[in-house]
């Protein structure tokens, strides 16, 4: 009997862990899930570049039309809006907007801001230079600040038969309380990116 | 204290120095024989005594949501709950509720943990399973599993999640309380005791099959339970690793799943369906190898095309791993995802249909026995391809999101999974219950109780097909009148079917009290596997002696 019990035991180690490995996958998914949406700008994740881009990708004359969308939760007390709703761009060429926030209470409060583009499928051709959301923005009580994002449309976005009907890009940010955070100290402000 | 020994105590003790005279004849007596069961048959004796248990509260629990749905507006009044607020979520604990119990403590004991433990080693000549104590643990966790379950339902409000439990409202913004967390450990401990199963299984069929029994000779009920319990291997800790996330989220401040934190929402979606998609084949597997069994039996015939059924089984399990996104079409994945996803699923279709073209080539020019396990095969068949045609409707993206959570999806899967895998249950109760109880049941009743249930499950789900494509959505307890109509059929099926269950459950007690005995082969000369070769009842201990497959006919 000794031989057959050696062999069921070694069945269930190895299938043991298989049903180990998969835990593992499972919490890897959500690296490679981040990862994914980022290269891929999937769900209109926004690519982040660290420069503007070269000039041999600024060709294109097209212009395509950004619009500028704000929300705040209703968890956190500031005003926050886009200078300007809506701007033509040329494809390659780096633009710079302005957000105006305010905090409307009379406490230090720190927000962070979620964002991305719709339609989903222009996410992958629309790069983030700087941006207030990458970063924690801290107000003092009825304070008001501009709030800049610097993006470019990568010309891609005119070639790409999927994305020929796209004439509109809206980008979306919501602000949301930043969690667990001691709004009264001046412990310098962690970067999220 | 000499004295104080009685009759009672020493009878045992007698028993027990006689079971050592005959080698295996002893085993423990009273509460012992069952808490402390190596037994395959007792624990799955065990696994169908608790399905059936689950399945009153399950059913009681559908039985109230058409009871609400029966017409336009809030029935709060029927309940003990005095607002309407408290009524609602107690609905959407109804429906969580009633997904839950079917899934984890209806189908899955009945079939793998059941008819699985009964029959796998009977059917392969093993004297058991490979791990009797950790088969015994499998089934304790499972029983800790619904206690658990039942906790949460009473716990502040209960879990009204639904049985996907999607962020945000799983979380803690929305169910504030225990009731979500309960659920999420109850779902850990159902996720244990099947992985432990699923080793036990594998294990098994792998190592100890009756020489000659290779694995191209296996009934086909042993091939459907190994691809199931592989898919369980692979499936459910997927599932652990998302509702790990989840409880975090819940409790320990991660942000997994929280937009305003980093996390993604979506992301629960993509999880819960790589384990969800291969959980809806964990049920229905094990139905084919049950159907399998009975066409073949009762047509007196082999299955048509052995291997291609085997191997169907395979690839849809295999296919069931990479289908998962058709559940999150609306979720915005861009359109070449999409044509993925729509091609791999319709792809299913492919096996499907092989496995319907083999049970109707099987039955046909066969000397067909219309008894009762044949009449819920038949159902069975009917079911599965109504289910399978709104499920080929349903791949297709663009038509998906149209229906998606309307009472179409609700009608295609109970068609296609839930109520197909009932008649599957059935189906075997009534082939089996002779080898497991020794007796026969009534006739005439379980006939009736087929035609009960056969037209009541139909007029509950067929018109769902009618409101879903009017666009009523699921999992919502109140309707514009214009819904009334249909509504009204459905629910007067769901009464129907309600009593056809009570008959059933009159059925077991009858066959239990008053069946006559069977012979060791009830069926005759179609039925050729394994099992018919011992006694009914099925002896405590079979296959002491293995038996010897090299000379026989294939077995299927």
């Amino acid at each position: 009997m000794r031989k057959p019990r050696n062999k069921n035991k070694k069945t269930a180690i190895v299938l043991f862990s298989a049903a180990a490995g998969m835990v593992g996958l499972a919490f890897a998914a959500v690296p490679l899930y981040q990862l994914f949406c980022q290269v891929t700008g999937f769900g209109g994740t926004p690519k982040i570049f660290a420069a503007a881009p070269t000039a041999s990708m600024a060709t294109p004359a097209r212009e395509i039309t950004v619009r500028f969308d704000a929300n705040v939760n209703a968890g956190l007390p500031w005003r926050f809006q886009p200078e300007r709703r809506t701007i033509r761009v040329r494809a390659g060429t780096p633009t710079e907007i302005n957000y105006r926030a305010g905090n409307l209470s009379d406490q230090t409060t720190t927000g962070n801001a979620t964002y991305n583009v719709t339609p989903f499928k222009a996410g992958e051709y629309f790069s983030k230079i700087e941006c207030f959301c990458f970063t924690e923005q801290r107000l003092k009580a009825g304070e008001e600040a501009v709030m800049g994002v610097q993006f470019f449309v990568d010309p891609a976005i005119f070639t790409d038969p999927n994305t020929q009907d796209v004439n509109e890009i809206t980008l979306s940010y919501t602000f949301f309380r930043a969690p667990n955070r001691n709004e009264d100290s001046d412990k310098k402000v962690v970067s999220r990116r | 204290m000499a004295n104080e020994t009685t009759v009672a105590e020493a009878a045992p003790a007698k028993a027990h120095g006689n079971g050592h005279e005959n080698g295996h004849g002893h085993h423990p007596t009273g509460w012992r024989r069952w808490l402390f069961s190596t037994n395959h048959k007792d624990i799955g004796t065990m696994y169908i005594v608790l399905s059936l248990v689950a399945a009153l509260v399950g059913g009681a629990m559908s039985f109230l949501i058409r009871l609400e749905l029966a017409e336009p507006g809030i029935q709060y009044n029927l309940f003990w709950l005095d607002n309407e607020a408290a009524y609602l979520q107690f609905y959407n604990v109804l429906v969580t509720g009633h997904g839950f119990i079917m899934v984890f403590f209806v189908v899955m004991p009945a079939m793998i943990g059941g008819f699985g433990n009964w029959f796998v080693p009977l059917l392969i000549g093993a004297p058991d399973m490979a791990f009797p104590r950790m088969n015994n643990i499998s089934f304790w966790l499972l029983a800790a599993s619904l206690v658990l379950l039942l906790i949460a339902a009473f716990t502040q409000g209960g879990p009204g999640t639904g049985w996907t439990v999607y962020p945000p409202l799983s979380n803690a913004e929305f169910h504030p309380g225990a009731a979500v967390d309960l659920g999420i450990l109850s779902l850990h401990l159902a996720g244990a005791s099947s992985v432990l199963g699923a080793v036990n299984f594998i294990t098994t069929i792998f190592n100890m099959r009756a020489p000659g029994l290779v694995i191209h000779r296996m009934p086909l009920f042993v091939w459907a339970i190994l691809v199931t319990a592989f898919l369980l291997l692979l499936a459910i800790p997927v599932l652990a690793g998302a509702l790990t996330m989840l409880l975090t989220d819940r409790n320990f401040g991660t942000a997994f799943f929280d937009a305003a934190r980093g996390g993604d929402p979506v992301l629960w979606q993509q999880l819960f369906w790589f384990f969800g998609h291969p959980e809806v084949y964990i049920i229905i597997i094990p139905a084919f190898g049950i159907i399998s069994q009975v066409i073949s039996t009762f047509s007196k015939k082999p299955i048509f095309g052995y291997l291609g059924m085997a191997y169907a089984m395979v690839f849809i399990g295999f296919v069931g791993f990479i289908v998962w996104a058709h559940h999150l079409y609306t979720s915005g994945l861009d359109v070449d995802t999409r044509a993925y996803f729509v091609s791999a699923t319709l792809i299913i279709a492919v096996p499907t249909g092989i496995k319907i073209f083999s049970w109707l080539a099987t039955m046909w020019g066969g000397s067909i026995d219309f008894r009762t396990p044949m009449l819920f095969a038949c159902g069975f068949i009917f079911l599965f391809v109504m289910g399978g045609v709104t499920g080929v409707a349903l791949a297709n993206a663009g038509m998906d999101i149209a229906f998606h959570d309307t009472y179409f999806v609700v009608a295609h899967f109970h068609y296609v999974m839930a109520i197909a895998a009932v008649f599957a249950m059935f189906a075997g109760f009534y082939y089996w219950i002779g080898k497991m109880s020794g007796r026969q049941y009534p006739r005439v009743l379980a006939r009736v109780h087929f035609w009960m249930f056969f037209i009541g499950v139909n007029v509950v789900f067929f018109p769902q097909h009618f409101l879903g494509m009017a666009g009523m959505p699921r999992r919502i307890p109140d309707y514009p009148d214009a819904y009334a109509g249909w509504n009204y059929v459905s629910s007067v099926g769901s009464y129907l079917t309600t009593a056809s269950t009570l008959l059933f459950f009159y059925i077991i007690w009858r066959t239990l009290r008053s069946g006559e005995k069977v012979a060791a082969n009830q069926w005759g000369e179609g039925a050729t596997t394994l099992e018919w070769t011992v006694d009914s009842p099925a002896p405590f201990h079979t296959h002491e002696d293995l038996p010897d497959m090299r000379e026989k006919q294939p077995a299927e």
